[in-house]
Order: structure tokens, then sequence, then C-alpha cells
């Protein structure tokens, strides 16, 4: 008994020596000319692509390269955290609910963060960014005052999360085989009636383009994921005229559902499907499946929505390079723009140039180590070695001063084009200059003509509408709602599409109203509202 | 007084001789025990979840009561169209494999039981249980490639024959079809082990008799087999009854896709939606625990109706 008493008292000094101690260190950070005294260590979420080739995300030669930096100039140890990226929502959501979220936590769903916030669980980054902003040049620099106080709530002044950069603001394209069109003597389609009709010449030609697997001919594919990969197909349907007010109210859905005439698109695709232009199995395969990706591969299919230069990443994994492997060397996707809205304009709607955001759980006990590794992964010199690799290894420089990309294999490769998953503070390759960034970038893809990429990267943002930075608040009818949604949205366009076209209507009609019932109309109802409110 | 202690002293030293010959079982049973209590028992105080309002960073005793006194989250999941149609799937499905899944390992146990070739009997078993190692992601793959509409290999075959291709996956009705066939093809062999147990148990002299007054194979397997498997189908039973409001996750969510996901979407979907991504965890655990006590409800329902009809329950 005494024993016991003894212990609990010495234990109980020993927790108020630590307590003490702990204040004490708490008054002087250990913080000297930018360097911790004593080593600090934070984790930082990766996102785990598992492509093919692929190194370990949270080790590999790019890590060490982060690692070594943060120890040699703050004397910060870090570890990644990878988080499956096809999965992401779901994962973060479980790092955060059992309190295991890494410090350096990435999403794309700024309503799973507004939710955590709401309970508690994320840092307000606006005192530390105050507070510390002379040691953060270099993320000030890249983010500016745009994109870190993006989020700041208008009343509150917090700020739950900052956005990295969106570079090159490139979101989809809408690609052809080039070497059908030869074949048949067809020009690059201008309008959609010329796109339609290039289907349906690939259709009816199947025996000339892939002889004994003619039947296995694909005219255009699409995924489950139909509001993304059809968007430009899609949003041409939605008129000129159309308020920024109305965008912000009805802009919540990013693949663009509730614009106005977005069913009149749907249609279009559900002719296409019923004429036998669409793969007829694009329903059965979920998110992160490879079944399509391998139909494109082996060259079955004839033409695509994807993301901007989707055919051309991934080096010698990837569709382009398997083409030419499988087909022939002549083999190839081109970028296409077919699709004008009414007022005859190939318009794209393009986000603000924001991407990822970026928060701190609020288990996250190291919030200026957490920002000095932003900063420093912000740095040019950091963030553009990151991007480009090693010269001789990864790139070469061309007598222009341009970059080009050198396909790489082993240790060295990088799992994400220009390593957007370890350059997290900005998402498009930067080098530092406008010019030289536009040159690099058409050579970024290893193994693929320039003139492909060069097309693409004009193309995907020609004509283009951004969305504007809105800051009325928290949605409250949001929360939570977002993953319900889109989920909702998806079985909506799948089922519209593949419905007999005298039921469109019918089907169409009755998800919609789901959509809305389930939490949509709340959701518009309260952004009119906040919007009228504060504009 | 003498008496009373003399007796107090026979009980203990009753419990000790008791204890000092037995206490290996109790050592046993301690370990089981610790397991239910660390992860059955102690993870029920989150059940309060249910009628509180989530937050990540307090532990359930501090957070506050939901509205409604509490009832806020049973009130909204009721007023939820998607968990009313997760309930009538989960429902559905799980009848349909009640009904159509519940008898099938039954009547193969039959079958292999009247198998006189010993070794094809065992080949034919070990064939059939196979398919129960196999996960339902690894199911759901094969499925596609068997099935799919257009380069699903059943489907190939069908066309090459001059037939149009069967929506196995892709229509609400067939896919319910196909998602209770899966069901039964993984477990059918699996669940025949405890019935050809049980078949062993039955004394042979019966068989011996019974081949005396000339009764044949069907009348065997009427008046012998099946009442001697009686009792261990009304075991069976009633514990699948428990299951009947119960999901599956792995297997809807493997086999669904968004043409379906009308008749697809159980429970469990429905909890993973809301719950896991969709972060309402208040609303998801009182999904879960309505499940659960309807659940017991079935079990006991079904437990009483047994020992009714004279059968010896499950306690």
């Amino acid at each position: 008994m005494h024993k016991n008493r003894v212990l609990i008292i010495s234990f109980a000094l020993l927790l108020m020596l630590a307590f003490v101690g702990s204040t004490i260190f708490a008054a002087d950070p250990g913080f000297v000319d930018g360097r911790f005294t004593k080593t600090r260590k934070i984790t930082v979420e990766i996102y785990d692509r598992s492509n093919p080739g692929g190194s370990p995300p949270e080790d590999n030669f790019y890590t060490d390269f982060i690692k070594k930096g943060l120890l040699e100039d703050h004397n910060i140890e870090v570890e990644f955290i990878p988080v499956p990226r096809w999965t992401e929502d779901e994962a973060i959501n479980n790092l955060l609910a059992a309190g295991d979220a890494p410090d350096i936590a990435v999403t794309y769903s700024y309503p799973t963060i507004q939710a955590y916030a709401n309970m508690g669980g994320v840092t307000d980054l606006a005192p530390y960014l105050e507070e510390y902003k002379t040691y953060l040049p270099d993320l000030w620099n890249l983010l500016g005052d745009t994109n870190i106080y993006y989020n700041r709530d208008p009343e509150e002044g917090t700020i739950w999360a900052i956005e990295a950069i969106l570079f090159q603001n490139k979101r989809i394209n809408t690609f052809v085989r080039e070497d059908w069109l030869n074949k048949l003597g067809l020009d690059e389609p201008t309008t959609l009636e010329e796109f339609e009709n290039m289907l349906r010449a690939f259709r009816d030609n199947a025996e000339l383009l892939l002889g004994k697997d003619a039947d296995k001919m694909v005219p255009y594919t699409t995924s489950f994921d139909v509001g993304w990969r059809n968007d430009h197909l899609i949003t041409s349907f939605i008129p000129e005229d159309f308020s920024e007010r109305d965008a912000y109210v009805y802009g919540f859905d990013d693949r663009h559902l509730l614009f106005p005439n977005y069913k009149e698109g749907v249609r279009k695709l559900n002719e296409w499907y019923n004429e036998g232009l669409i793969w007829q199995d694009f329903a059965l395969y979920g998110a992160g499946d490879q079944t399509e990706d391998n139909m494109l591969k082996a060259g079955y299919v004839g033409a695509f929505m994807h993301n901007w230069d989707y055919p051309y990443r991934d080096g010698q994994e990837g569709i382009h390079a398997n083409l030419k492997k499988l087909v022939g060397e002549d083999a190839a996707y081109i970028a296409v723009e077919p699709f004008k809205n009414d007022a005859g304009i190939y318009r794209k709607y393009l986000s603000a140039p924001v991407d990822r955001k970026i928060f701190f759980p609020s288990t996250n006990t190291e919030p200026l180590a957490s920002l000095l590794y932003l900063n420093w992964v912000s740095k040019l010199e950091n963030r553009s070695f990151l991007q480009i690799g090693e010269e001789g290894v990864s790139h070469a420089i061309q007598e222009s001063g341009a970059v080009q990309a050198l396909p790489v294999t082993g240790e060295k490769i990088m799992n994400s084009p220009q390593n957007i998953d370890y350059t997290i503070t900005i998402n498009g390759l930067d080098l530092g200059d406008p010019t030289l960034n536009s040159r690099s970038v058409a050579l970024n893809y290893s193994g693929v003509d320039s003139r492909f990429i060069e097309k693409a990267y004009n193309i995907t943002s020609n004509e283009a509408r951004y969305g504007q930075n809105i800051q009325v608040g928290e949605i409250e009818s949001e929360q939570g709602m977002g993953t319900v949604l889109s989920e909702k949205r998806n079985n909506l366009l799948v089922q519209s599409i593949v419905a007999k076209p005298n039921s469109f209507d019918s089907v169409w009609d009755r998800a919609f109203q789901d959509y809305l019932r389930s939490g949509g109309q709340a959701i518009i109802n309260e952004r009119a509202k906040k919007y009228d409110d504060s504009y | 007084m003498q008496q009373v202690l003399s007796h107090g002293r026979n009980r203990k030293r009753a419990v000790i001789n008791y204890l000092s010959k037995y206490w290996t079982l109790y050592l046993m049973l301690s370990i089981p025990i610790t397991y239910f209590i660390i992860f059955r028992y102690i993870p029920m105080t989150y059940i309060q979840i249910a009628f509180k309002k989530y937050s990540i960073i307090q532990n359930p005793w501090q957070m506050p009561w939901a509205k409604n006194n509490g009832f806020e989250y049973f009130i909204r999941a009721f007023s939820n169209r998607d968990f009313l149609y997760a309930l009538r799937n989960t429902v559905m499905l799980n009848l349909l494999d009640l009904i159509i899944g519940f008898p099938a390992p039954i009547i193969l146990a039959l079958l292999l039981n009247e198998l006189t070739f010993k070794r094809f009997k065992r080949f034919t078993q070990s064939v059939a249980y196979m398919p129960h190692f196999l996960s339902w992601i690894i199911i759901s793959g094969l499925a596609k490639q068997l099935l799919a509409p257009s380069t699903g290999l059943v489907n190939i075959a069908l066309n090459k024959l001059g037939f149009a291709s069967i929506p196995f996956l892709t229509k609400p009705g067939h896919w319910v079809a196909t998602y209770v066939f899966l069901g039964i093809w993984k477990n059918v062999g699996w669940n025949t082990i405890i019935y050809l147990a049980a078949l062993t148990n039955i004394n042979p002299e019966l068989y011996e008799a019974s081949a005396i007054d000339g009764a044949g194979r069907f009348q065997n397997i009427r008046y012998i087999t099946l009442p001697g498997l009686r009792p261990t189908i009304v075991t069976l039973l009633i514990l699948s009854l428990g299951h009947i409001l119960g999901s599956e996750f792995d297997r809807p969510f493997a086999l669904s896709n968004s043409l379906v996901s009308g008749v697809s979407n159980v429970i469990s979907i429905f909890v993973y939606q809301y719950g896991v991504r969709g972060l309402q965890f208040s609303l998801t655990t009182a999904v879960g625990l309505f499940q659960s006590v309807i659940s017991v409800f079935f079990l006991l329902g079904a437990n009483a109706f047994a020992k009714k009809f004279g059968e010896r329950g499950i306690w």
C-alpha cells in the first residue's frame, strides 16, 4: 500500500514536471534562424496510385530527397503516410476518425474538411499563417493571397485549408484515333455532327480497322463517371448566357449536373448508346478498374474523353506507348475540339485555379514544422527538382533551355506526372519562366511526339470560362452529402444513358427528382440565399 | 451455528476442490471471454453515438444529446428514402437467400449421401467446397469476365449460338437472380459439411430395417434421413432467421454497379455511403442499432416458434 502511494506521488510529480517542461518549451519553440534546435517529427499524406512499375510512394528516391532536405534545412524529420488515390475520401475519413491522420493532410473534397472542422477535428490555420508568415516566403510566392485565403470564412476569419495552385488549369480533352481517321480518309471532326458521323464510320468499318478483332470494335468509351468523362460534349449543350450567380448556386456538383440543359447532352449519349456507338459494358466497371485502359491500349477504341493528357501519361506503361507497341507506329490518339455551344463557342467550364486542399488535423502538434514543410516544397528549386528529376536521368535540357522528360524505370521513376503527389502545393509544371514552361510541358511526356501534347494543351482550356471564388461562408446543407450526391449523380447518368430512348425522359426525371429531394434542392436553396445576402 | 459454519466450510471446500480439478478449463475459457469483453462489449459504449451528436474529438460520454430526446437520428433514418429502399432490398435479398439458398445444401447433402462410389463422393465434396474460400472481390471479377453483356464468355457463347445477350449483371431482375445464384455457388458446398456430419449420426440399423421392409430410396430419404436431420435443420434455420436484417457488405458492394443500385443498395452499403464516406456517423450508428435490435427479435421469435413445435431450439 505504502509502496503504491509512493509510486503514485512520484508519477504525479513526473507528470507535473513534464507539463512545466512543455510550457517552457512552448514559450521558446527552440526555433533559431529557421531551424529547430531539436528534431521535430511530422507525418505527411501521400497518394498511392499503385501504378504498374511504380515505386513505393512512401519510400523512394524523391521521398529521400524531401526527407534529407527538411532535415538539413529545418531539422524536421518527415514520414510519409500512403493513402490510396482512388479512394482517398474514404481513407482519409477513416484516418481522421481514428485520430491517425497525418499532420499534413490533402484531399480534393472541401466538404470533408468542413465536416471535420465542425467537429473540431481541424486546425484553424489563420493564426499560424499570420504568426509565421515571415518564415513562409516561398509558400506566399507560389500561392499568393488568393489561394492561401481562398477558404477564409467571411465572418469568423477561420481558414481550415489552403488551396494548392492549379498551375496549368487543364481539365479534360476529347481524343480520337488519328490513324483511323487517316485510314478512312476523314478529317478531324470540328462539329458534333462530324463527330457522330466519325463514330458511325468507325462502327461500320470495323473489319477494315480491326481485321479479325472486328467484333471488339468500340467507337466510343466512357466510364461510370459519366459527368467527368463526357463533359465537353454535355456542357456544349449549356447555353452561353448563364449568370455568375447561377454558376455558383448550381455549381456545387463539379460535374456540372445542375447547369441548364445538361439533360440534352445526356440525351445525346443515350442516342449513341442505343445506336451501338458506346461501349456496351461501361456501367459494370468501377473506379480504378483497368478494363477500359486495356481496351484503349489494345487499340479497340475509336474515341473517348478523359483527363487532358490521359493517353500520353505513364511513359512506357502508358496508352500511347502501348498502342505503338501493339498496333503500329502510326497508331495514336489526338485531341480534337468538336463541341460548340449555342453561341458557336467551344466553351469549357474550368474551376478557379485551385487544386488540392491542404489541411492540418487537430491532432497536428507541429503547426510551424508543418508550415515549413509546405514552404520547403513550394520553393522553386525544390519543387522543380521534384517535377523534372535529375538531369540526364529523368530529363535532358535542350538548346532552347526547354526541359525534355526522359523515360525512367526503376527507383527514379515518378509515380505521378511531374510528381504532383509530392509537390502538394502545385499541380502543373513550373520552372519559373512562362515560355520555358509551355515549351517544356510539351516535352514532358517521354516517348510522345510534342505535337500531340501541344495540341491537347491548347485545346483543353481554349475558350474556357473559369469559376470564381465566392466566399459566403459555410453551406450547412452540403455537410456529409458530397459523396452521397455524387453517387446518386453517377447512377442517374449511367441509368439515363443505358435507358431505351423512349424511356429516357422518365428515367432521368425520376432520378433527378430523387437527387433534388435527397439534399440537392436544400443546397441550391441555401446557396441562393447566402449568395443574395452577400452580393 | 456449528452446523451452518461447517456447512459453509464444506461448500467452500467443494468449490476449491472443483476449481483445483477444473481450473485449466476456466483458464481456457478466459481467453474467449476476454476477447468478447474487449472487442464486443467495450465497443458497445459507442452505441451512444446513435443518440448523440457525433464529434470526432470527444469521447461518447462527452458528446451532447441529439434532438428529440436523442431520437433525432432514428427519425432522420426513417424519413430518408435511401434508407427505406436499403431496408427493403436487405429484406428482399436475404429472404431470397433464405428461401432458395437454405434448402440447397440440404439437397446437395442428400445427393452426396446417396453416392456409393466413395472416391467420387469425396472429390465432388472437395470441388463443391472450393468457392467458399474465394473472396467476393474475386468472384465479382469472375462474374464480370463470364457474364458481362458484350465481353463476358457466357454471353459470347450465347451470341455465337444465335441468342441475344442476357443482362445478368445490368438489369435489376436478372441481377437479383445472379446475386442469389452466386451466393449459392459460393456457399452450398461448405454448408453441406454440417449436414453430412449430422447424417453420420443416423443409426444405420434404421436403413437396414427399411431395406428389409422393401423401402426405396425416396422413402428412405423421406422417413429416415430427413427426420434425422430435422434438429440440425431447425437450428440452422433459427440462426439464419437471425440474419434476415443483417447485411453483408462485400457481396452486394462488389457485385453492384450503377444500373442496379435500385436493388443492390442494402443497409451495409447505406452505412458505408452515409457513414464512412459521408461522415454521418450518428445516423449510421442509429441504423446499425435498429438492425441489431430487429435481428435479436427475429432470433428470439424463431427460437420460441421452434420450441412450440417440439424442437429444442438453440438454448
